[in-house]
This record gives C-alpha cells, sequence and structure tokens, in this order.
C-alpha cells in the first residue's frame, strides 16, 4: 500500500512540471503595417492561437486571415479576396523554435530578447524566416513580442500595377500574446 | 459651332473623371457593415461549434463569414491586449469555446449567464492536439443580441 502511494506521488509529482511547461493563448495579437505614397495600410487580428513549450522552446500561430480588421472595409474585402485568397487559404501559420531559449529564465522577472526560427505559411506558401523578438516574465506571467518584415512577393500574392502603389513590397508584421498557463 | 463642340466633348470627359472620382471616393471608404442592426443565422455555441469542427464545406459556406446570432451559457468574459472585450461561450468539448471579440462591451456579465451574442463568424482553428489543446471557433464585431 505504502508502495502504490509512493508511485502514485511520485506520478503526480512528475506530471506537475510537464504540463506547467505549456503556455496558450487564443487571443494573440497580430497585426501589419504597410507604409505607401498614398495611404497607409494597416490591420489587426485578435484571435490568434498560440501554444509556447517553455520547455523545448516550441512556439506556434495559427490564425484566420478573414480575422483581420481594416479601418476601411473596401481594404478588407480587397484583402481577403484579392490579395490573400481567403477562401483557397483560410489560415496563416508559424511553427518554430526558440533558438536561444537557455537565456530565459522563466522564473525570474525579466524581459528576455529571444531569436526564433521557423516556418511561415501565408497564402499557400511556406518559407524559412529567422525573426527577433522578446519575452517577458512578470509576475509569473509570460508574454511575447516580435516585429520582422515579410516580403509580399515571397508568398506569391498578386498585387495588380494599378494599386500597386497602395501596397508596399514588405509588409511589417508585429506580434503581441499574453499566454496563460495550459 | 466646330468649337462648341469641342468644349462639350471636353467637358463630357471632365463629368466622367469627376463622377469616376466620386464613385471610387465612396467605394474606398465605404464604412463596414453594421453588426448591431444587421439579421443573421440563428444557432447554439455548442451547435455552431460542433458544425465548423466537422470540416464540412456546407457548414462552412452557412456559417463563415456570415453573420451569426449565438445563443449559449458564458464560460469566461476577459480582455485582450488592445482592451476590447472577450467572452467565450461553452460548447459540449472541454476547453473549446466560442471565442467572441466583443465591439461593444458587456457591463456586469458573469460566468454562468445565458447570453445571445451576434457578430461575423471567422471560423474554426484547431488548437494543438499533442498537448491537449481543443481550437475555438471565432466571432468578431460582436454585440449582444435579444
Amino acid at each position: 500500500m505504502k508502495k502504490l502511494i509512493l508511485i502514485l506521488a511520485l506520478f503526480t509529482f512528475m506530471n506537475i512540471p510537464a504540463n506547467a511547461q505549456v503556455y496558450y493563448t487564443k487571443n494573440g495579437n497580430i497585426s501589419f503595417f504597410s507604409k505607401t505614397v498614398l495611404e497607409n495600410i494597416d490591420a489587426e487580428n485578435n484571435q490568434v492561437i498560440s501554444v509556447l513549450n517553455t520547455e523545448t522552446g516550441a512556439l506556434q500561430f495559427s490564425l484566420l486571415n478573414n480575422a483581420f480588421h481594416f479601418p476601411k472595409a473596401k481594404m478588407e474585402a480587397d484583402f481577403n479576396e484579392d490579395y490573400m485568397e481567403s477562401d483557397k487559404f483560410p489560415r496563416s501559420t508559424f511553427k518554430g523554435k526558440i533558438t536561444n531559449l537557455s537565456e530565459v529564465n522563466f522564473n525570474k522577472d525579466g524581459s528576455y530578447p529571444v531569436n526564433v526560427n521557423g516556418d511561415l505559411t501565408i497564402h499557400g506558401v511556406t518559407k524559412s524566416i529567422s525573426a527577433p523578438g522578446s519575452i517577458t516574465i512578470k509576475n509569473g506571467n509570460v508574454s511575447a513580442a516580435s516585429s520582422f518584415k515579410v516580403l509580399v512577393n515571397d508568398y506569391r500574392i498578386k498585387i495588380p500595377s494599378i494599386v500597386s502603389n497602395k501596397i508596399g513590397e514588405s509588409i511589417e508584421i508585429k506580434v503581441a500574446c499574453n499566454y496563460q498557463k495550459k | 459651332m466646330r468649337k462648341k463642340t469641342r468644349r462639350n466633348i471636353f467637358l463630357f470627359f471632365i463629368a466622367i473623371i469627376v463622377i469616376a472620382f466620386i464613385i471610387g471616393y465612396r467605394v474606398w471608404n465605404e464604412p463596414h457593415k453594421n453588426i448591431k442592426n444587421a439579421t443573421g443565422t440563428k444557432t447554439t455555441a455548442a451547435a455552431l461549434y460542433s458544425d465548423l469542427t466537422k470540416d464540412s464545406a456546407t457548414m462552412k459556406s452557412k456559417f463563415i463569414n456570415k453573420i451569426v446570432i449565438v445563443s449559449g451559457e458564458v464560460k469566461q468574459a476577459s480582455r485582450n491586449q488592445t482592451g476590447q472585450q472577450i467572452i467565450l461561450l461553452k460548447t459540449n468539448v472541454e476547453g473549446g469555446s466560442v471565442n467572441c471579440t466583443m465591439e461593444e462591451n458587456i457591463n456586469n456579465i458573469t460566468p454562468g449567464e445565458k447570453i445571445i451574442i451576434k457578430g461575423i463568424c471567422s471560423g474554426y482553428i484547431g488548437g494543438d492536439l499533442d498537448m491537449g489543446l481543443p481550437g475555438d471557433v471565432f466571432l468578431t464585431r460582436c454585440y449582444r443580441s435579444t
């Protein structure tokens, strides 16, 4: 009986850190910005699912393209229908890893610069990217932020020449996620 | 007479350009659809979640990018990074919700409360099955409905 209790206690003890290593959000924020001669284009998506494994450094993001909200309805319609073809390619995803995970102390408050490498899939095209970011620990809460640029051409997003002056060749993407423990 | 004709043609083209500019300007600056006063397809949170996780083309075309009026029980109310209110509606899947980003905040909302929410359905994102995290069905630009 004592052995059984010991085994159960051991299993319970082993399970706690295993569960505590996964953080997630289903309402992360990803926004993008493109500065052009005629008009700046920006949009925001507050329905990003992200999962962070603090033991392995595995990090993933997934969002629905049609959940980007633009200041103008026409911009939103053009983005979904003409550029992203959201019916055909509904999701954008990122799957990667924090490459300098050992420099992040998840048990100590602070802001830790990180590098993330992985595969970014937009418009059905997957490209390997590397992006700088930061992991912030505050009172045990984990948040992540990043800002990087992607080239529209890399993801076979066709911009008609008539509006090409409205959309820049590169888009600045910003990520901000507040995680909760699973 | 010839001079008058040329002047009329010139004015005609100017008028065409002005009209095209006005139409273009109005289309480009057209406001977003008014969700608050719009009608939509009625369903429940459990049914909507079940329908969209089946990955059925019929269900996708019925709900995605459409205005839906969803009744359900509040699981959680919180705020996202930008201060918008997030209301999670319970489904029959543990950990899976109808995730509503509100355009108009609801005061004094509590978990367990029955509610009807109207918004645009973006679709379903699967979670991470390896980590036992179910996905959510997402609604944007939401309002409380009756």
